[in-house]
């Protein structure tokens, strides 16, 4: 049965009504239109749903949205507002910046078909807050042996995604590119 | 007015422009295709009267006053960068900033062009034509305008500068209406049942006539990493994908598939109706679907349905182990095509003094795109179908849906959007959810869209078929090969029947099930060969919804005859003591092959000895490493794939630890994009090598999610080192599909290099290397 449910999505309050055991994938896409995170498995297996929750990666194919009530989700609509506070900046200031690891995803052009790659970068900022310097292995096992799976590219990108985080990772701590 | 280039004498092109009035504000010229004239009827207008009329203007090009332009093409992006040389393409022989163009992709109605994305060499060079024929227009109108002869103008980033004077392109098209015509041929798609695969053809329209275009020495654009197009606003969230579309009214459906491929409905499911109040139960023969305005109430109800509904039984697949059996199994005739000298290569392997021979081994594969495949359809009550999706030959879709409801073409409209990758999947214009959408919406009379869900897109989807493959050739003494046979045996590639059409017994229209031989022959000096391509119907080809429905996918045919042709002159290099490299230099004289080898070896270390390496064991609990090579000819580009492995033989678990792949494709136009779909395809054809396999039992796919339809992950990949040559003298060449097919042969020479076990049989899982190293 619906029932109102108070979410916080990329630091914006929302309300939705809808049955508490929708997975937070259709409540996102469909009441929220935020289609940034997309369809995949449906059961955990291939990250392409992912989001952030309180900055830890979830996915959201399999959460109910029940359980992320009062906790702030971040997808990759959010990502730009995410370092605009992360860097102190005005909201004017921060609409027209991107996060670095967005930055980097262009730069390095990373997507080839890019359905899984808002999926990608959630690994890639939830790591990236967490090591800021992370090596090539520490990537790699950050992306496929974190659980519940490993994220999957089908296009094969994921030499670009290393060299896309790596990127990020030094624009981050101020470095020159 | 009226211009025309005439070059020594003779008409090489011509291209009306003419002035279609003046405007107020803005102006514009608009590119049109002028057809030969028996085809630019009225009839063919008006059947196509829901593509865009190819007689009138804004089909190709648009050059506005504010200095931008608007490209329009059939052609999509597949994820390997279109709207990156799309645009540089046309900026170059247009003489402007491949920034300042939009490119308007696959939509049938807004689009002039058709043809499959696959293609890109005949899409570039219709752009590329289309440009050049413009350039020459806007020239001749500058001259026209500033009073200087056209030898004496040249231009950069639009403008046109001559005699002291300048002027830019939106200035030329200042206030005016022009038009453009250029000439083509061809004709876009229309159902056939009797045609290649169920339609009148497959390429579309074809820009003609030879309009001067820069020689590559001169390109500024052309050769630069100018970035992918699409890939800014996907990394935000702004793209709108093909599962993003939401219409008013709109149902979201989910389809509850027969228990087996060969079951039929005997009866409908129930879902309690007080707990999903809006859900419907929709059928047509053994299309089942669930629909509903709310999408959580149309997965729930359609998992109470499918659990409750019953099929008949049905066991009629082979079993995935029993493939090769299978494809043996079938009353062979006669190849579909050969090539090469049958009776002289027949009697020098008669007469050899050694013959060696083999058999190589493919299961079924998939394409197993990370998003299960998804469309939305609307079939209005006056026959008028919108479909949006993301086929990569949105004008074959347009026939074939059109086929499948038994409406004239003109009817139809296909939208393309982004979607998960592919990989040849929808080349045919086939197998998505379009036609279920399409049925779903003539059924309901609303719009609906259809989300097939994972486990349904692996079992259910078209895949790229098994293949056997027979190899004999005799040697001379010194291990040279004299001749070569080469026996491909498949089942069918080129079924496109859409599975929601088969399902609901309504009109599908397939090809017969023909194999093609798909190498290029690199080697010229094995002059006495043969190769055969045996095709045979699906496997189950006679059961109600065709069975294992083969399609074609990334390098089709090719891949497969690769890694059994490489593979074997692996073997053929070891009997002879050779390296295995040294050794495909002595079967070849071509200049670009030897050019690429070498560099791609060098880059690779390559150390010149013989295969096996002299410490190979196949047991131990320490690592044995080793490397292997493999070439490829696909579309003017010339390939090398150079693997190294480490292994535990005890474990029989194969680590790929570096891959050296080469490719002269003649003139590289953006080297990124190109070393993007090098590298990408090195890990498809890891995951094809290491990992994947369709599997089955007597009555369905198993291999139904991806912890059975495994796909490698980026732990498993290898440094991936890149070589790249260009040349500006063998015009361009096909650089990003093949990559993955480069992998297998290289990945199994390796395994024999650390081993002196030879697999000849992908994928090489744990369970079958151990079987090699324990046999």
């Amino acid at each position: 049965m619906a029932t109102q449910l108070r979410l916080s999505v990329n630091g914006t309050r929302q309300t939705v009504n809808v049955d508490p055991d929708t997975p937070l994938l259709f409540v996102l896409r469909n009441e929220l239109k935020l289609t940034g995170p997309k369809m995949g498995c449906g059961m955990a297996q291939c990250g392409a749903c992912a989001v952030l929750l309180d900055g830890k990666e979830i996915r959201t194919c399999i959460t109910p949205v029940s359980g992320v009530e009062g906790k702030q989700i971040t997808t990759i609509e959010g990502l730009p507002a995410l370092w605009a506070q992360e860097k102190g900046l005005s909201a004017a200031a921060g609409q027209g910046t991107l996060h670095p690891v967005q930055q980097a995803w262009i730069d390095e052009q990373v997507p080839q078909c890019g359905y899984c790659q808002s999926g990608m970068m959630m690994v890639a900022v939830q790591l990236l807050s967490k090591n800021p310097n992370p090596s090539v292995d520490q990537i790699k096992d950050a992306f496929t042996n974190a659980p519940p799976s490993p994220h999957l590219c089908r296009c094969g990108t994921y030499s670009a995604i290393i060299d896309a985080v790596q990127r990020a990772a030094q624009a981050m701590r101020g470095g020159a590119l | 007015m009226t211009y025309k280039i005439e070059r020594r004498g003779t008409p090489a092109f011509s291209a009306k422009i003419s002035r279609r009035g003046f405007v107020k504000t803005g102006g514009a010229l608009f590119v049109s295709l002028a057809l030969p004239l028996r085809l630019a009827t009225r009839a063919l207008v008006a059947e196509n009267s829901n593509s865009i009329d190819p007689t009138l203007p804004e089909s190709w090009l648009e050059i506005h006053s504010d200095n931008t332009i608007v490209a329009r093409t059939g052609r999509t992006e597949t994820g390997v960068g279109i709207t990156g040389y799309y645009p540089q393409t046309i900026a170059e022989e247009l003489n402007v900033r491949p920034e300042a163009i939009t490119l308007i992709m696959g939509d049938t109605d807004r689009t002039p062009d058709g043809g499959y994305s696959a293609g890109f060499l005949n899409g570039m060079t219709n752009v590329r034509k289309v440009a050049a024929y413009t350039y020459q227009a806007l020239v001749g109108l500058a001259a026209t305008h500033m009073g200087v002869p056209v030898s004496s103008l040249s231009v950069t980033d639009g403008v046109v500068t001559g005699g002291g004077k300048k002027i830019t392109y939106g200035e030329l098209v200042q206030g005016q209406h022009l038009e453009l015509k250029i000439p083509m041929k061809g004709a876009l798609p229309r159902p056939d049942p009797t045609g290649e695969v169920g339609m009148t053809s497959m390429d579309g329209l074809t820009v003609t006539g030879d309009p001067p275009m820069k020689a590559p020495k001169d390109f500024k654009v052309i050769g630069t990493s100018f970035p992918a197009g699409h890939i800014p606003d996907k990394v935000t969230g702004k793209t709108k994908w093909s599962c993003d579309v939401t219409l008013p009214g709109m149902l979201h459906a989910r389809m509850v598939r027969p228990a087996t491929m060969g079951s039929t409905l005997v009866s409908v499911g129930t879902f309690d109706k007080k707990q999903f109040p809006t859900a419907e139960v929709v059928r047509k023969e053994n299309l089942l679907a669930v629909v509903s305005p709310n999408e959580w109430e149309v997965v729930q109800a359609a998992q109470s349905v499918g659990d409750s509904t019953k099929w008949t039984e049905w066991a009629g697949l082979p079993g995935s182990e029993n493939v090769t059996k299978a494809i043996r199994a079938h009353k062979w005739v006669k190849a579909s095509e050969s090539k090469g000298k049958a009776g002289e290569t027949k009697s020098a392997l008669e007469s050899a003094a050694k013959k060696i021979s083999a058999t190589y081994e493919q299961g079924y594969v998939r394409h197993a795109p990370i998003g299960p495949f998804v469309a939305v359809a609307d079939v209005n009550s006056d026959g008028n179908v919108m479909v949006w999706t993301h086929s990569a030959q949105s004008q074959g879709l347009r026939a074939r849906i059109a086929y499948v409801l038994s409406v004239p073409v003109e009817k139809v409209v296909v939208r393309w959007m982004d979607h998960a990758g592919q990989y040849g999947r929808t080349t045919f214009g086939g197998d998505g959810a379009e036609a279920d959408a399409a049925i779903l919406s003539k059924l309901t009379g609303k719009p609906v869209r259809v989300q097939w869900t994972l486990p349904e897109d692996l079992a259910w989807s078209s895949v790229s078929p098994a293949w056997v493959s027979d190899m004999t050739a005799s040697v001379d003494r010194n291990g040279q090969i004299v001749a070569m046979h080469s026996a491909h045996y498949a089942p069918h590639m080129e079924d496109p029947r859409p599975l929601g059409a088969l399902l609901a017994g309504m009109p599908s229209a397939t090809s017969k099930p023909d194999a093609w031989v798909a190498t290029e022959w690199p080697y010229d000096k094995i002059v006495n060969r043969l190769e055969e391509a045996y095709g045979m119907p699906n496997l189950a080809g006679d059961s109600a919804y065709g069975g294992l429905r083969g399609n074609i996918m990334r390098t089709p045919g090719q891949r497969q005859q690769n890694f059994a042709l490489e593979g074997f002159i692996n073997e053929a290099a070891a009997t002879a003591g050779a390296d295995p490299i040294e050794y495909r230099l002595a079967h070849t004289t071509n200049e670009r092959l030897i050019n690429l080898l070498r560099a791609t070896a060098e880059a690779a270390n390559w150390e010149s000895r013989p295969s096996p390496h002299h410490s190979a064991r196949r047991s131990g609990s320490t690592a044995v490493t080793g490397r292997g090579a493999c070439i490829m000819i696909r579309s003017n580009a010339y390939w090398v794939g150079i693997a190294e492995v480490s292994l535990v033989p005890n474990t029989g678990s194969l680590k790929v630890t570096n891959f050296t792949i080469g490719c002269e494709p003649g003139k590289i136009i953006n080297p990124r994009q190109l070393d993007r779909c090098m590298k990408s395809g090195v890990v498809m054809g890891l995951s094809e090598a290491l990992k994947e396999e369709v599997t089955f039992d007597n009555s369905k796919v198993t291999s139904t999610d991806w912890s059975r339809y495994k796909i490698l992950t980026m732990s498993e990949i290898p440094q991936i080192k890149v070589v790249q040559l260009s040349r500006d003298d063998k015009g361009f060449g096909g650089g990003s599909e093949a990559a993955n097919a480069l992998v297998p042969p290289a990945v199994a020479a390796a395994l024999f290099d650390a081993t002196g076990v030879r697999a000849r049989r992908i994928p090489l899982t744990p369970k079958y290397v151990n079987s090699l190293l324990k046999a």
